[in-house]
């Protein structure tokens, strides 16, 4: 095969590479990173490049405007190279943000570098009452001293202590503790506090303070979601939660979803960016909620990660290919508890990490926690958990079987993938009425200030309100209505929720036809995951006796709404529970019970996995799904149209 | 002992479509056609009524066919240069009833006619015939939703099936049916959800469900007929358990798959001919209400095979 060299602009980087091989893959051999969030397949538009010089082969796209091809400019994914290049990368087809000015980046990156920030969040009213036990214990001793005829070592006198005392045997002791043990007891005259960390009756020391600071025991639990890491920290002694932080997801820059990252982790460097992508969220959090309950990051003893499975593996580090592979086996269900430092989180040196088992390569440690938190695994009556997220997950059971499945709906519930998402946090519209006379928009803002845009329950609430006041039509168009805040834009017709003088990023918060058809995609794979998992198992909505609902929505989330839009069935309200995180709750409960961290376990060994992909109706059932509410209006008959 | 046959009763009956108006109705076709009103499944004549037989339309261009296979222009004995004389053809030749008006020859790639040419077409051609017609566009939308409108107003009162509207545009061409009183195509690609959603949202328009003919879209015999059957066979199934939304007859275009099968191409004038037949009967039996068809030996076959299945 013959190869050509080609050249990058401005970098000035040269590569040989053979024919065939398209500009992306060029430019990731130089090391030079273009933005293709979709992972190469033309899909995002995102990697164009200018070309100077040479013969390239390239498909038709609709990305490129007349205009832009008159100028040279060409999708970096779609063209193959066919003569030595010269090639120019425009800024705003660059991944990396060197050369930028600070301006340009925050810009550009405003959603995927954000700074970790106050999430709103229900909190789980229903604790699930698992044996309080946290998974790291900190211990006072007050140690007789040696004699002569007391002359146990150091060691095993802290050992002897700890079993008189609490009946515990510890099953060992890392070196670094042995080798300072002996200065630590006598400096602090015998008064210590041992840090006993894992699970079971037989704990190992993690570490040895001198004096008490057993007051002092903290830990942060983690959902670490495709789209947005949230973390939460914790008073382990007391259980209290201190406070709850998220950030969007920074892998989000090497690509939306869990295949483009996977893809991208088999590129040179790409595991290690991605994994210093999340540990880098995670570790930002914890010091932010550190500085701000005045925590000392020594005091931090564990770490719970609860999250999807390719995500788990990027950030234990491990390499996540055959997720995506047929038959789709994962790396890693379980891990035993690790050391945090290990994977470079930040909290005490010899503190512990523990992730959440997973189920299989598409239902990750999230959806164990899920269930955990809400409780499925013990009831005797049939239960419905359905998180939205990047991937929504529906879970069927009680306490004879549990079944789940994965349905990839897209994070536009999250606040991403639409045009003015955002998470629910301060500045988010979270409410929304719109007046059927004169079509104005009320709306409610998380911290009563001026709007900056929409998270998933205002994006429910806005659907359903432009639907009751015939503004969409039913397959979700906006109408040709003579109003002013019906308008043309870039992406289709826009609805204006808030113009740019009553917003406070100065530009318009507007939902466009693009946006709800990316709302409208999420709410049908989701319902349509539902109902399959419901067929699957013979049986109907009309059999269940709650249905949990998770996802990141802040602290309100209209059930109505979200009826009539037709993202969940059309059911008696009360049946529907709001749990908010509910991977995150389940972290709660495992760090602080190692009896919910034994139930943990044996759910993810429990919980048999329905392969959407290969289930003959499911497409189906995706396409009835995708009108407002349902193709089929017998099954919304309260849905008034 | 003899096991009595077991009957299907239905709740459901699919609506009637009118096609052309006569001086009476305001329009001045010699007579006009009416499909659907069954209330069982093709042919199932025991289990319930089926008031309308199905029919089949001739198609027509307004543009000469250049890519129609020797063998198929052979047929019409040459009257394909001019479209007039073809639609007469047709009619006074083949004693034809109603007729499939394609506009072809709008599309950028087929001479990109223009609207006001085409309705002066129009108008001439529903002077010299009496038929009553259906109009469909190039398939290309920004053309056709340029085009068809102005076709539309040349042809007020009547009563024309015109097509055919899409899931991604069809606002257009409903605003125009409704302002001139004719008849609409709802096409899907073979999607029972996506044909029901399109009826859905142009009946939300104000159009009534019974001014809806469904194209659900079809493949010829070896390309797919399988499919198209079986989608026609799930909506017939719903409509007579009372889904009113998917109650609309359908209209499939039988000639243009069956003649761009490579069977119809290759090998000698009969293959092509035996391709439009099995294909047509196929579909009548899923429950097809009017087929648009091509070759006039395919036409008279099948329409000898519906006189057969009505004979008393």
């Amino acid at each position: 095969m013959r190869k050509f060299k080609v050249t990058f602009y401005p970098d000035n980087k040269t590569v040989e590479v053979e024919g065939e091989k398209t500009i992306l893959s060029a430019a990731i051999s130089a090391g030079i990173y273009i933005n293709a969030v979709c992972g190469g397949d033309g899909v995002c538009g995102r990697c164009k490049v200018i070309l100077k010089k040479g013969k390239v082969a390239t498909q038709p796209t609709r990305h490129i405007t007349a205009e832009e091809r008159k100028h040279n400019v060409y999708l970096a994914c779609l063209t193959e190279i066919q003569d030595d290049l010269e090639v120019e990368i425009p800024i705003e087809s660059r991944l990396n943000l060197e050369g930028l000015t600070q301006e340009e980046v925050n810009k550009r990156m405003a959603k995927d570098y954000s700074t970790p920030e106050d999430i709103q969040q229900v909190e789980q009213k229903v604790s699930q009452g698992f044996r309080y036990f946290p998974l790291t214990r900190k211990i006072f001793l007050d140690l007789p001293r040696p004699t002569l005829n007391d002359n146990l070592s150091d060691l095993e006198r802290i050992e002897r202590e700890i079993e008189r005392e609490f009946g515990i045997t510890v099953q060992h002791t890392g070196l670094t503790n042995i080798r300072t043990l002996g200065e630590i007891l006598r400096s602090s005259d015998w008064k210590v506090t041992v840090v006993l960390g894992g699970a079971g009756v037989s704990p190992e020391i993690l570490f040895i303070e001198s004096g008490d600071t057993s007051e002092r025991n903290f830990g942060v639990v983690f959902d670490i979601g495709t789209t947005t890491v949230t973390g939460q920290l914790l008073n382990l002694n007391t259980r209290q939660i201190l406070g709850t932080k998220a950030t969007y997801n920074k892998q989000a820059a090497f690509g939306s979803d869990v295949i483009t990252r996977i893809i991208y982790a088999k590129d040179a460097n790409g595991l290690i960016e991605l994994h210093d992508a999340v540990t880098e969220d995670i570790n930002e959090i914890i010091l932010r909620l550190t500085d701000e309950h005045k925590v000392d990051l020594n005091d931090i003893t564990m770490v719970v990660c609860s999250g999807n499975t390719t995500m788990m593996h990027l950030l234990l580090k491990v390499d996540p290919t055959h997720i995506r592979r047929e038959p789709y086996v994962p790396a890693f269900s379980f891990t035993s508890i690790l050391r945090a430092s290990e994977v470079e989180i930040r909290i005490n040196p010899r503190g512990l990490l523990f992730c959440v088992p997973g189920i299989a390569s598409y239902l990750g440690g999230d959806v164990t926690a899920g269930i955990l938190s809400c409780g499925i695994h013990k009831q005797e009556k049939l239960n419905m958990l359905i998180d939205i997220g990047t991937n929504g997950e529906i879970v069927l059971g009680n306490r004879d079987f549990l079944v789940a499945c994965a349905a990839s709906a897209g994070p536009a519930f999250e606040g991403s993938g639409v045009i003015c998402g955002m998470r629910a946090s301060r500045g988010a519209v979270q409410k929304v009425k719109i007046s059927s006379g004169d079509l104005e928009p009320t709306y409610q803002v998380i911290g009563e200030i001026k709007p900056q845009g929409i998270c998933g329950s205002g994006y429910i609430d806005i659907l359903a309100e432009m639907l009751a006041t015939g503004i969409i039509d039913r397959n979700g168009r906006i109408r040709q209505i003579e109003h002013h805040r019906i308008r043309n834009g870039e992406y289709g017709r826009e609805f204006v929720v808030a113009s740019n003088t009553d917003t406070a990023t100065g530009s318009d918060v507007v939902v466009t036809d693009t946006d709800i058809d990316n709302l409208k995609r999420a709410k049908a794979a989701i319902y349509a995951a539902c109902t399959i998992l419901l067929k699957h198992m013979q049986l109907d909505f009309s059999v269940i006796e709650h249905i949990f609902i998770g996802g990141g929505f802040g602290t309100y989330l209209d059930i109505e709404n979200a009826i009539r839009i037709g993202l969940i069935p059309d059911i008696d309200r009360n049946k529907f529970i709001f749990v908010g995180n509910s991977s995150l709750s389940g972290a709660r409960e495992i760090i602080l019970s190692e009896e919910a961290k034994r139930q943990a376990d044996e759910i993810a060994r429990r919980v048999t996995c329905l392969e959407l992909s290969v289930e003959p109706g499911y497409m189906e059932e995706y396409m009835a799904a995708l009108f407002f509410p349902h193709t089929d209006l017998t099954l919304f008959p309260n849905v008034k149209i | 002992m003899v096991t009595p046959l077991m009957l299907e009763k239905w709740s459901g009956k699919i609506a009637v479509l009118t096609i052309g108006a006569t001086r009476e109705d305001g329009g001045s076709r010699a007579h006009v056609i009416k499909i659907g009103g069954q209330q069982s499944l093709p042919f199932l004549f025991q289990e319930g009524p089926s008031p309308h037989r199905p029919v089949i339309a001739f198609e027509v261009w307004d543009v000469y066919p250049q890519d129609w296979q020797e063998s198929l222009q052979r047929a019409y004995v040459y009257s394909l240069k001019d479209p007039i004389v073809w639609a007469k053809t047709c009619v006074e030749d083949y004693n034809e009833q109603i007729l499939c008006l394609r506009l072809q020859g709008i599309h950028p790639d087929y001479g990109n006619k223009s609207a006001d040419t085409e309705a002066e077409f129009i108008k001439e051609l529903l002077k010299k015939v009496d038929v009553p017609l259906i109009i469909i566009g190039s398939g290309d939308d920004v053309k056709d939703n340029a085009v068809l409108p102005i076709c539309c107003e040349a042809a007020r009162g009547e009563r024309c099936l015109i097509g055919s509207a899409v899931q991604d545009n069809y606002k257009t061409l409903v605003a125009s049916v409704l302002a001139d009183g004719h008849n609409i195509i709802a096409e899907s690609p073979i999607d029972i959800n996506i044909a029901k959603q399109l009826n859905i949202l142009i009946s939300d328009m104000g159009l009534s469900l019974e001014r809806i003919a469904i194209n659900p879209t079809i493949g010829a015999l070896g390309y797919g007929l399988e499919y198209a059957y079986s989608i026609m066979e799930r909506c017939r199934l719903a409509a007579l358990s009372g889904d009113k939304t998917l109650a609309s007859p359908f209209i499939c275009f039988v000639g243009q798959e069956a003649w761009r099968a490579k069977e119809s191409k290759v090998n000698d004038d009969r293959q092509g001919i035996v391709w439009e037949v099995i294909t047509a009967t196929a579909l009548l039996q899923a429950g097809a209400d009017i087929l648009v068809m091509r070759h006039p030996e395919a036409i008279s076959k099948v329409n000898s095979y519906i006189a057969n299945l009505f004979r008393e």
